[in-house]
């Protein structure tokens, strides 16, 4: 389970006189339950991936709270990184290595057993449809197959939460599906996935529950269809511009 | 610890399949002794040499039979002057001095008049000196002896003349007339630990950044001392492999290459190669921790590299300061690294006993660096701007 509650965040952009500060997220709230697929939906700088990255200990909010599992990520970041899979935007693979030393590299760094880690490897590979690969070394790997790379490492330690920024970005048809396929399976099996996205029939297809995000706050938050509803919308697509384009409620304008 | 030794393997095998990085510090490492001892030998050698052959250029030496009579009984050979030796001073061909006696020689010596003999040199070339030296020493003691010829003549002792008998004793090491030239082995010593290891520094740390695995990094349950641990341990490796194949590459070049003359000048076997490697590694290890602080502050390989050549260029700069203000053995030319080496390294060199004091106190002062640096990088990790801007 992953709860955020009126999370904010900003950066401090320029220096000298031109110093300012820009938020980034202004007031987010949502809940992810456990066994089920989570969105963030929202446009472009809505503040998606740094709600991500706070929800990864690699940023420290300004205010509010985010916890998974019941762990605060300021109070105890170790065991919320001990218990969560992130996909970043940035795969960041070392091209040098083969995707199998990727993987074991990471395995390794949490501390999985190498046997379980190689049985594991072994599922991961199977269900990602990317056991050719394991030999190769990463570089020359297309992005499909860098991501599925990416996803196996990310998952290697069966994290009860698993994090995914856009993760079908720049994704063939084929890896894509290979993709819902293991995210549904994860769901099925209890975890809880959360992922960022702007592309509706990704949500349409796979998501259980929504979170609007605009202008750095949660908007709305509820199933395709109740955001439909709540909207008045016949599409998702609708339903998504118009609630992340209208005037925010609440204190600030 | 489990987490700081699974970095150090997985850099390890990074680093060992960089194989355009691993070529450039195995040339470097292997090239660096012989070009360096044949350098030094070929500038030491060619001023002993000549020096010792006491070779005196003239113009026409058949006009002043005396005066050639002189210098063969007093061990020189005398050769003739090149038909354009004043060009041939000025390009540095000839950088021996020139003596041209005047025409009528022998007859103004003859008849006790005023005798003037020009000596051309160019004093700009670095091996003159010696050698200028020597040929203008040789005139004196011609004079010396005609005047004492014609005072013996009119019945005086040459010792009214000598009032003051000038002894000279040079106090340099016998052969020392090469060895400031030394600093340069150890130099290129330090050099290769200042940049042998540059390419893996470079890429432990800013190349993480680049390619945006720094971030997916950072989120496995390890702290970040471990994960700069690891890196460091696989730098200072790195580093510590190209400095022991220098030395090696010294200990073979010293004997393939190096003359008598430079073998006579300085203190330079398997011994001192080893306090090399002691007094070096600790230096190299700092390097190791430095290069990589300040690479971390790059996006990408290429902003890095500007970062860390300053560095290297500072510290490649400052060790040659001491041996240009001729200031020796303060102590705080051993609180200061790569000055601190050098001098500890041109001191083991000349042969000179070295104290404890003179080799643990730069070792405390990288030590003591090394770890304010890895301190400094664990705590860069964590910083927002680092982690997520990236080139």
């Amino acid at each position: 389970m992953i709860e955020v509650v009126q999370l904010a965040k900003s950066f401090v952009s320029g220096s000298g006189r031109r110093r300012m500060r820009v938020p980034a997220v202004v007031d987010v709230s949502f809940r992810a339950r456990d066994g089920a697929i989570t969105a963030l939906l929202g446009p472009n700088g809505a503040g998606k991936t740094t709600t991500l990255r706070v929800l990864a200990t690699l940023m420290r909010p300004d205010a509010g709270q985010a916890r998974l599992g019941g762990v605060d990520v300021t109070q105890d970041p170790h065991a919320v990184r001990a218990s969560t899979g992130v996909l970043s935007d940035a795969r960041g693979l070392y091209v040098r290595l083969t995707a199998r030393e990727n993987i074991d590299y990471y395995a390794r760094l949490r501390g999985v057993p190498a046997a379980v880690a190689a049985r594991r490897l072994g599922e991961l590979a199977e269900l990602l449809d990317m056991g050719a690969l394991l030999g190769r070394r990463v570089d020359g790997f297309s992005t499909g197959e860098r991501m599925k790379v990416a996803l196996a490492r990310a998952l290697i330690h069966d994290p009860q939460h698993l994090i995914l920024d856009e993760p079908t970005n720049g994704l063939d048809v084929m890896s894509t599906r290979a993709l819902r396929r293991l995210l549904l399976q994860l769901r099925d099996a209890g975890k809880c996935l959360l992922f960022s996205t702007h592309i509706m029939q990704e949500v349409e297809a796979l998501c259980d529950e929504i979170v609007v995000v605009a202008h750095g706050r949660s908007v709305a938050h509820g199933t395709a269809e109740a955001l439909r509803a709540q909207s008045g919308c016949a599409t998702l697509e609708d339903a998504f511009v118009t609630l992340a384009l209208a005037p925010p409620s609440g204190a600030a304008g | 610890m489990n987490a700081a030794l699974a970095v150090f393997l997985k850099e390890l095998a990074d680093a060992l399949r960089d194989r355009r990085a691993l070529a450039i510090a195995l040339a470097m490492a292997l090239l660096s002794g012989p070009v360096v001892f044949a350098l030094v030998s070929n500038l030491v050698s060619g001023i002993e040499e000549q020096v010792a052959r006491r070779e005196v250029v003239m113009v026409a030496p058949e006009r002043a039979p005396t005066l050639l009579n002189f210098l063969q009984r007093a061990g020189a050979t005398v050769v003739a002057a090149p038909a354009d030796w004043s060009e041939q001073i000025r390009s540095g061909r000839l950088q021996n001095a020139v003596v041209v006696p005047p025409e009528d020689f022998e007859d103004r010596l003859a008849r006790g008049d005023a005798l003037e003999v020009e000596v051309s040199y160019d004093e700009s070339h670095d091996r003159a000196q010696p050698l200028v030296g020597a040929t203008l020493r040789m005139l004196q003691a011609f004079n010396r002896e005609l005047g004492m010829q014609r005072l013996l003549a009119r019945g005086v002792s040459p010792r009214v003349l000598a009032a003051l008998e000038v002894q000279e004793r040079n106090l340099a090491a016998a052969q020392a007339r090469g060895a400031r030239l030394l600093f340069i082995v150890p130099w290129a010593a330090l050099i290769v630990a200042i940049v042998g290891a540059l390419a893996v520094a470079i890429d432990v740390s800013a190349g993480e950044r680049e390619r945006g695995s720094l971030e997916p990094l950072l989120m496995n349950p390890v702290p970040a001392w471990a994960i700069v641990l690891g890196k460091w341990a696989v730098v200072m490796l790195y580093s510590t492999a190209i400095v022991l194949l220098t030395m090696a590459g010294f200990l073979v070049s010293i004997r393939l290459i190096t003359s008598e003359t430079l073998a006579a000048l300085m203190q330079l076997g398997a011994r001192e190669l080893l306090l090399f490697c002691a007094v070096l590694l600790p230096f190299a290890a700092l390097m190791a921790a430095v290069n990589m602080l300040a690479a971390t502050f790059g996006r990408t390989h290429k902003e890095a590299q500007t970062y860390v050549s300053y560095i290297a260029m500072a510290a490649q700069f400052s060790a040659v300061v001491p041996i240009f203000l001729t200031v020796r053995d303060s102590v705080w030319q051993l609180l200061v690294p790569s000055v601190a080496q050098l001098t500890v390294l041109m001191k083991a060199l000349r042969g000179e006993p070295l104290s404890a004091f003179e080799l643990l106190l730069p070792a405390a002062v990288c030590a003591a660096g090394l770890l304010g640096c890895l301190y400094a990088q664990a705590r860069l990790l964590a910083r927002e701007s680092i982690v997520f801007s990236r080139g």
